[in-house]
């Protein structure tokens, strides 16, 4: 029986790859068969993930998404180097725990050009007739629960998950003709790096208010990726302009 | 007592169901529900290894039946239900002021009262221990937007998402609780519809990705059944081409 996530020879750009959720994105998609174009800015980190994924055929780019001016020719020097692409994931996102009265322009103008700029650079890109495969394609923003959520300190990074979601509506149906698919998933408390860098900030009451929020308890990034996967993947063939919510419940109740 | 684990499709005789029931016949033994046991039988040809799926053939607006039907096929046939998919609906279009009270109790007996009676069985003990694992409703866009003709469909859908979200806290977590939320697919149940050319031809130019296929809608229910979706509960995962984000049309 064939698998229905399969992605073989299917070439997948995925931003973030070196750890948490593009981490487990990457190496999921190369145990389906994708060929990975791996980018992230922490080359180190980079090599290191390389090692990790299945298969051979991948590619890796240590790439700056603060530089979002350069992101569509450069995805061009991709493509022409090693094959159209059929697929982004766009995994990256920096955190900012700052209250609003301290949020000038220069605190959070990172986070805008990595979490949501970039994601529009990426399809600008993507569009292109020699990024992407004539048949068409797909592309998957990871948003947050936190569009929807409120939390002290957290507007800056809710503002820019939340603009994913409105960015992903629009060009769905703008991309429709050219069946590329455009989608997001909203991932709540997953254990990763970034994570562990957040709740550093917590006392032990907070840390289990956190958990307790989430009636499955925290995720793992291998979830977040499964829910990638079959969005990338023909299971999602009829589905643009959807948001995948993978929270463990924490925004039902 | 070791009872054999399956899962229980409702409307599996057509469209959306029948087409899940394919599908999810390849790993699971199912119990197929539906009211024309003729259609039940094609159905159940098309699944692999049809012998071993098991009919319930019931009229589900008979909302007082299901309890004793449903357990009694239940012990006679020695099963537990782990997964229970809803996708049994019924859509008749009419004007809200020639809606008489048997269409509204129909339809919110076959879209939701019968979803709400099966899982209150499936959590009992007695009657099938605490194998249940996975809910997965068949909603529709109808229950996050208005439609001319569609009001009573259009509640019966937006009271299994309430239902479905309720449960999905209440149950966890053991049992994840989601729902589908397709638009317009070509089924025995939307021919009607879809008969007239002129319609046929304003919903295709309204669906970005054109109108989709049950395996479009079976592909998002095997996924949210499937352990894949261990983290994913209390959600509607809309899968309709695109329709309802679209506002160019």
């Amino acid at each position: 029986m064939d698998n229905p996530l399969d992605l073989h020879e299917r070439r997948i750009l995925v931003t973030g790859a070196a750890s948490g959720i593009g981490l487990a994105t990457c190496q999921l998609l190369s145990r389906l068969g994708g060929r990975i174009v791996a980018v992230d800015a922490n080359a180190e980190g980079l090599a290191c993930a390389m090692a990790s994924f299945e298969g051979t055929r991948h590619d890796s780019k240590s790439f700056d998404l603060r530089e979002v001016e350069r992101i569509p020719l450069w995805m061009l020097e991709v493509a022409a180097a090693g094959g159209a692409l059929f697929g982004v994931v766009h995994a990256a996102g920096l955190s900012c725990i700052q209250p609003a009265r301290l949020l000038e322009p220069n605190r959070y103008r990172d986070v805008m050009l990595v979490n949501t700029e970039a994601a529009l650079a990426l399809a600008r890109g993507f569009q292109n007739k020699k990024v992407s495969e004539p048949s068409g394609g797909s592309i998957v923003f990871v948003s947050s629960v936190m569009a929807w959520a409120g939390s002290p300190g957290a507007a800056a990074y809710g503002m820019t998950k939340a603009a994913l979601i409105g960015l992903a509506k629009s060009l769905a149906v703008e991309l429709a003709p050219k069946r590329v698919r455009v989608n997001c998933v909203a991932p709540g408390f997953v254990k990763t790096p970034m994570f562990d860098r957040v709740s550093a900030m917590w006392d032990a009451e907070q840390r289990t208010h956190v958990e307790s929020e989430h009636p499955l308890g925290l995720g793992e990034p291998a979830d977040v990726a499964n829910a990638i996967a079959f969005l990338l993947a023909d299971t999602g063939r009829w589905i643009t302009g959807s948001v995948l919510v993978v929270d463990g419940g924490y925004t039902a109740h | 007592m070791d009872r054999s684990l399956c899962t229980l499709i409702t409307g599996a005789s057509s469209g959306i169901g029948r087409e899940t029931s394919i599908r999810l016949s390849v790993s699971r033994q199912l119990i197929l529900h539906g009211r024309d046991a003729a259609r039940l039988e094609e159905t159940r040809r098309l699944c692999n290894n049809p012998e071993r799926h098991v009919f319930w053939n019931l009229e589900l607006r008979e909302v007082d039946h299901i309890e004793d039907s449903l357990t009694k096929l239940l012990e006679q046939n020695q099963l537990a239900v782990e997964g229970f998919v809803h996708c049994a609906g019924t859509l008749k279009l009419l004007p809200v002021r020639s809606v008489e009270r048997a269409v509204v109790r129909e339809t919110m007996d076959v879209n939701f009262s019968s979803a709400v009676e099966i899982v209150r069985l499936l959590i009992r003990r007695k009657v099938n221990e605490k194998h249940l694992r996975g809910i997965v409703f068949v909603s529709s866009t109808a229950s996050q937007f208005g439609a001319r003709g569609f009001n009573v469909y259009c509640a019966s859908k937006g009271a299994l998402d309430a239902f479905m979200r309720a449960l999905a806290v209440e149950l966890a977590p053991g049992v994840r609780v989601n729902s589908v939320l397709p638009g317009a697919v070509r089924t025995a149940m939307t021919e009607g519809m879809f008969n007239d050319a002129e319609t046929l031809k304003r919903f295709q130019s309204e669906y970005p990705l054109g109108l989709g296929e049950p395996s479009d809608i079976a592909s998002a229910v095997e996924f949210l059944l499937s352990e894949k979706a261990r983290w994913i509960t209390g959600q509607q995962l809309v899968v309709d081409g695109g329709r309802t984000v679209n506002i160019t049309a």
